[in-house]
């Protein structure tokens, strides 16, 4: 028995096949979907998603957005996806770095969360290609 | 004898080009610049003139073949596009459903068209579903608004919809298409608009010749409340538990507008694909029809030439008659 998965972004389709289990990040925590998983729809935060093909992970980045499982079918929606492999870990890094500083040089709110989010996404790029070494 | 046999000859090239008579001039409408009449109430076409003429629809013909190669070009470029943003919508549609019918209080009817013309006659369909959905939900206590994005279908909903337009986006098309763009622009819609349901009316892409219009419908988060409690369509959406957030009206409302974001996007990539493929047959069918005005000028250029070459001809004959006789 086997997950379909689909990843799904505005601009193109990022995965489309069947996969034995993920790990999820949503708002409230790390899920984990098995084959006949109850049927949710839930938020998708600014993380990792996990996919297991056959004993072995790979990881994807996800920016954000939603997830729906139903009947052994995944369908996430996200604002956008990189797999872990396409992720160049020099300019994963920098952009990291740059982030970071642009935090601390923000001023006003809206500026702070729009850097923060920033700080967000370069982070989960970075993990991305930690955590497939 | 050889008098004689002139003389003859000049009268029968005579009787070739006598004069028509002048009621001729008002039954050819086509050509009413070429002619103009001498002082007897001949007609002289120039030959001059119709060169003109022809050079004239010569230039057009090039530049209506250039306008569809460039329209080809464009719409291969954002043909892949649309493609891959059709899968995105599909899954709102399975989870939320597409429900035309519902029945809500403010609708707002969202006018995708072009900013530029020459596109045959797309945007004019897409006012007329437009108006047409205004007129359906207008009622004692329903209400329509528009919000119109490029220019044709502002130019003809400004005319007489003026009060119920509540926004106007025009040069869409100035950047290439992309998600962002297109989700602030959702955004400013939401923030500004009050709604319970969203109408995106735009052109499908279905091939290079036909473009049908559509229309999206988006509800917003209250409403898909009201319709998954009522059953129906809606009904499998209680089957879900929502996760991740505080509440599920939370995440309701964050899907509703992600759910317009992507459709937003889809439909204005659609439109833009619909444009490009009905300019491409505007201008086949202009440069065609160039073509044949083109044939048609230059036969009348060649009677035009031989007709002249002809008089000529006579005057020549009849001076040599007069001179000798």
């Amino acid at each position: 028995m086997t997950l379909n998965l689909c990843v799904l972004t505005p601009n193109r389709i990022v995965w489309d096949s069947e996969v034995k289990e993920i790990i999820l990040s949503t708002n409230s925590g790390q899920i984990g979907v098995l084959p006949n998983h109850a049927s949710i729809a839930t938020a998708v935060d600014i993380g990792i998603l996990r996919i297991r093909l056959n004993n072995q992970w790979l990881t994807m980045a996800l920016m954000g957005s939603f997830a729906r499982i139903g009947n052994n079918e995944i369908t996430i929606l996200v604002n956008d996806a990189e797999k872990g492999s396409d992720i160049d870990p020099q300019e994963a890094q920098q952009a990291l770095e740059i982030a970071e500083a642009n935090l601390r040089k923000a001023e006003g709110k809206r500026q702070t969360i729009e850097e923060n989010l920033a700080l967000r996404r370069a982070r989960t790029r970075v993990e991305a290609i930690n955590a497939i070494l | 004898m050889a008098m004689a046999a002139l003389r003859r000859e000049g009268r029968r090239f005579a009787s070739l080009i006598s004069p028509r008579p002048i009621t001729a001039v008002r039954s050819s409408p086509l050509y009413p610049t070429l002619e103009d009449e001498g002082p007897l109430g001949l007609r002289h076409i120039s030959t001059q003139v119709v060169r003109n003429r022809m050079k004239s629809v010569k230039n057009i013909q090039k530049i209506t073949k250039a306008m569809k190669m460039v329209a080809a070009s464009k719409l291969r470029a954002i043909q892949t596009k649309t493609e891959n943003s059709r899968g995105l919508w599909q899954p709102f549609t399975a989870l939320l459903g597409d429900l035309p019918s519902a029945d809500v209080k403010k609708n707002v009817v969202v006018t995708i068209s072009s900013d530029k013309g020459l596109c045959g006659g797309i945007n004019s369909t897409s006012v007329k579903i437009s108006k047409g959905l205004h007129k359906l939900n207008s009622g004692p206590e329903k209400e329509t608004k528009y919000v119109i994005l490029g220019e044709k279908a502002k130019a003809q909903l400004v005319r007489d919809s003026k009060k119920d337009i509540e926004l106007i986006i025009t040069e869409l098309q100035k950047n290439p298409l992309n998600y962002t763009q297109v989700s602030v622009l959702a955004d400013e819609i939401l923030k500004n608009v009050e709604y319970d349901a969203l109408r995106i009316v735009f052109n499908k892409f279905q091939s290079v010749v036909s473009f049908v219009p559509t229309v999206s419908t988006v509800l917003s988060p209250e409403i898909v409340e009201r319709e998954a409690e009522s059953g129906g369509k809606l009904g499998d959406l209680d089957s879900y538990e929502v996760e991740g957030g505080e509440t599920k009206g939370e995440i309701l409302q964050n899907l509703a507008e992600f759910q317009f974001s992507c459709t937003m996007f889809n439909a204005v990539l659609e439109n833009a694909c619909s444009e490009q493929g009905a300019r491409m047959s505007a201008m086949d069918s202009s440069s065609r029809n160039a073509g044949d005005m083109l044939d048609r000028l230059t036969l009348t250029y060649n009677r035009t030439r031989q007709a002249s070459i002809t008089t000529e001809l006579i005057e020549i004959i009849s001076g040599a008659s007069a001179l000798e006789g």
